[in-house]
Parts: structure tokens; sequence; C-alpha cells
């Protein structure tokens, strides 16, 4: 039971530090996506199945609290719990470098989708921007948490609070 | 190909598709209200991130106090030159208003004055926690009389326009945001009426449609020109820092620097009582 309500609280929590601590320490105007990142440690760790809908539901709340185009990040996020859950049966979890690579995946999966969803719904004006560069600052905070949040996630999975 | 329609991950996947892009479509348009769902998320969160506000403004003020006390001394000084010279340029400006007063009566001119509105102050307590939107989220909503479409500015210039609004909350789309668009006009020349576009990225904006023979020059300063149902007259949006000539070239393009700095917004007002200059107004003008 206290692995379902940890498993709601964090993505909620990530929203929040989102909204007012990340974003008012923005690197170059660029945050965190924590919320991926958990998505990401989730599907690794449980597979393609609880990771799609962990995902979806994920990235739901997070379009739910900004409220513009619902689905937009339930979709995407949806597809890289189903991506890296594919994954689950042919890594060496307790590797660090795992989490690592994961959210570097998990990145740009997200951002591709994203853009991808964005040019469909809204047409072509997204492109111009400077899509890339923003991808890859994010990549780079998103890759500086990801190690510690790992770190934790996994051990918390395995012996802790998120243990199944 | 059977065995896949078999397999049941194959069909969790279809199902999340299929309600995910049926949501995207049905909220794919402008939407004045929101629903009750995101009213209560919004709701949830909006006590914790107005807490946080506190918090990091009581921070704030006690870095304040332990800084240096010399590069104090020096701000004070640099304050004082800036202020002399301000209440020089304010006398002069005062002297303008009053003749601007006296021959708009003398014209009958009926129009729009960012004096006659009534504000509402704001603290910004949340922005967007995606790096797609730019909004942030201020500490005054329905319940203060904060409504759909109300202009918000600080004393700099314009910010954006308030597009959700929750009981005691209400989230403001900053113009860098590229859902945002603005009516202009360059204030040296009072030409140009140009559309101001938010590029959706850090601090620049984007005015275009500006025709090639337009005396349009880097630093001219660009404010609202009061043709739209949202903003009204005269506020400032940025100055021009960079013009390019379109690949048509019949059209320039021009990069707008705007005055507001997006990064670092903590207070702003919302102006509630903007009622825009319709046509009939405007037919008993002439």
């Amino acid at each position: 039971m206290i692995r379902y309500v940890i498993l709601a609280l964090l993505p909620f929590m990530a929203i929040f530090f989102q909204s007012t601590l990340f974003s008012f320490y923005s690197i170059r105007g660029t945050i965190p996506d924590l919320v991926l990142m958990f998505v990401v440690f989730f599907a690794l760790i449980n597979g393609e199945r609880p990771g799609t809908i962990y995902g979806f539901l994920c990235g739901l709340l997070e379009d739910l609290y900004m409220g513009r185009l619902i689905g937009l990040n339930a979709l995407s996020k949806a597809i890289v719990g189903y991506s890296l859950g594919k994954m689950q049966g042919n890594v060496f979890k307790e590797n660090m470098l795992v989490g690592f690579l994961g959210v570097l995946a998990g990145t740009f999966i997200n951002s591709l989708v994203m853009l991808i969803l964005f040019v469909l719904v809204s047409g072509s004006s997204a492109i111009e921007n400077d899509f890339l560069i923003k991808t890859l600052f994010q990549c780079l905070y998103n890759l500086l948490l990801s190690v510690p949040i790992y770190f934790w996630y996994y051990n918390s999975s395995h012996n802790g609070l998120l243990k199944a | 190909m059977f065995r896949l329609l078999r397999n049941k991950y194959f069909w969790t996947i279809v199902f999340i598709v299929i309600i995910s892009l049926s949501i995207m479509r049905m909220t794919a348009v402008p939407r004045q209200e929101v629903t009750v769902v995101e009213n209560i998320i919004r709701d949830i969160y909006s006590p914790l991130q107005k807490w946080t506000g506190n918090i990091r403004g009581n921070w704030g003020g006690m870095s304040y106090v332990f800084s240096e006390k010399r590069s104090l001394i020096e701000r004070i000084e640099i304050l004082e030159d800036k202020n002399k010279q301000l209440s020089i340029d304010n006398q002069l400006l005062r002297e303008y208003q009053s003749e601007a007063v006296r021959l708009k009566k003398l014209l009958e001119f009926k129009e729009a004055n960012i004096n006659n509105y009534t504000l509402v102050e704001a603290v910004v307590i949340a922005r967007s926690p995606s790096n797609w939107y730019k909004t942030i989220v201020i500490d005054r909503g329905k319940n203060q009389g904060v409504y759909y479409g109300m202009p918000v500015i600080t004393p700099e210039g314009l910010v954006g326009k308030v597009m959700q609004v929750n009981n005691n909350t209400a989230e403001v789309n900053l113009l860098t945001d590229r859902e945002m668009a603005v009516g202009v006009i360059l204030q040296r020349t009072r030409e140009t009426n140009g559309l101001v576009e938010g590029l959706g990225d850090g601090n620049l904006l984007r005015m275009g449609n500006i025709p090639y023979y337009s005396s349009v020059e880097v630093n001219d300063r660009v404010i609202t020109s009061g043709l739209s149902t949202t903003y009204p007259k005269g506020i400032d949006v940025g100055t021009i820092s960079k013009i390019s000539r379109e690949p048509s070239g019949l059209l320039l393009t021009a990069e707008v620097k705007p005055v507001v700095d997006f990064d670092r917004l903590e207070e702003v007002m919302v102006i509630i009582d903007y009622i825009p200059i319709t046509e009939s107004d405007e037919v008993e003008q002439e």
C-alpha cells in the first residue's frame, strides 16, 4: 500500500519542485524533468506494461496541472515508459550507469515525441526554435540529477519503501 | 501478426495511444474555462506554492541583510544619482503630459490611458514545470476579480495575459510563450502595425510582417497598438534588436528584446477593468 502512495507522491512532488524551486534556478531557461526521470526508473525496474501505465498516469497529472493540451505529456511519457521498459530484462540495473543512460535515452525520446505531437497539433512553428539546444540543456540538467536519484530509487525498490 | 493482436501488452498501448490522442483533440482548441479536475489539482498545489513563495521571499531578505555593507553603499550612491536624473526627467514629462492632456481635450480625443485602469497586484508563486510552455502562476484568482484574458503588466512593461483562472490563483501566459501574439506599433514613428510573437524560448520575441519600406531601426521602442481586444494601447513591449529581410524580400522581420526580464519576475499587476475600444466607440470618435 505504502508503495503505491509513494509512487503517486513522486510525480506530484516532482511537479511541485519543477514549478517552484527549479524554475527559479533554471539553467538558460531550462528546467529538469523529474517526472520523466521517475517514469524512466520505474520502467527500467518494473518492465514495459507497468512502465507504460505509470508513464501515462504521470504524464496525465502533468497535463492536468498545466491545463493546455491534455494528453501530450501522457502519450509521450507512456511511450518513454514502454521503450525503457522493453530494456528491463536486458540490463544490469544495479549499475548506476543504467540510470544515467536511461535518462539520456528517455529525455531524447520524450522530446522527439513531444515535438512530433506539437507539429501535428499546432503546425510547424515548433521546429524553428532552438529545439535541439533546449533538449541538450535539459539532458544535462536531467543527467546531473539522475545518478543520485537513481541510486536512491534502485535501493528503495529492492530494500526500501518502493519494494514490490 | 495475429500473435501481436492476442498480446495484452499491445492492447494496453493501443488503448493509451487512442485515449491520449482523443483527449488532445478535445483540448487543442483554446478554452476559457478549465475542467473540474484541473481546478482541483491547481487548488491542491496553490497553498504549497504560496508557502514556498513566502520562504523564498524571506530568504532573499535575509541574504540582503548579510550582503556586504560597501556594495550597499555603492548601490545607494548609484540609485541616488539615478533618482536625481529621473526627477528631472519626470518634471519634463509632467510638462509634456499636461500639454498632451490639453491638446487631447481640445481635440475631444477619447483614448484609453494606462493611468485610468484599476490594477491588482499579484505575487508570482510558481512557473511552468515544463520547458515547452512559458507561464507563471500568480496568487490572485476569481475571488480577487481576476478573469480570463486580462492583461498583466509590471512597471517596466507588458508581461502577458491571464489564460487560466482558479479560485485563488491564475496562470499567466508570458509574451515569450509560443501561443502568444500582440499587436504593436513603433513608438517613434507611430507606424508599422506589426505583430510581436513569442518564440517559446528565453528572453526573445519576434516582430513579423513589417513592410520592406518601413523606417524601422534598431533600438526603436515597440509598444502595444491597442488594436486588440486584450491589451490597452501604449504599454511598453521591448526594443528592436535586429532586423532581417524575409526570403520573399517583401517583408522584414525584427527581433525584439523585451523590456521585462521574464526569468526574474516576482511581482506583477493585473489590469482588471480594461474594456477594449470597440467599433461602435470608434464611430463615435469620428
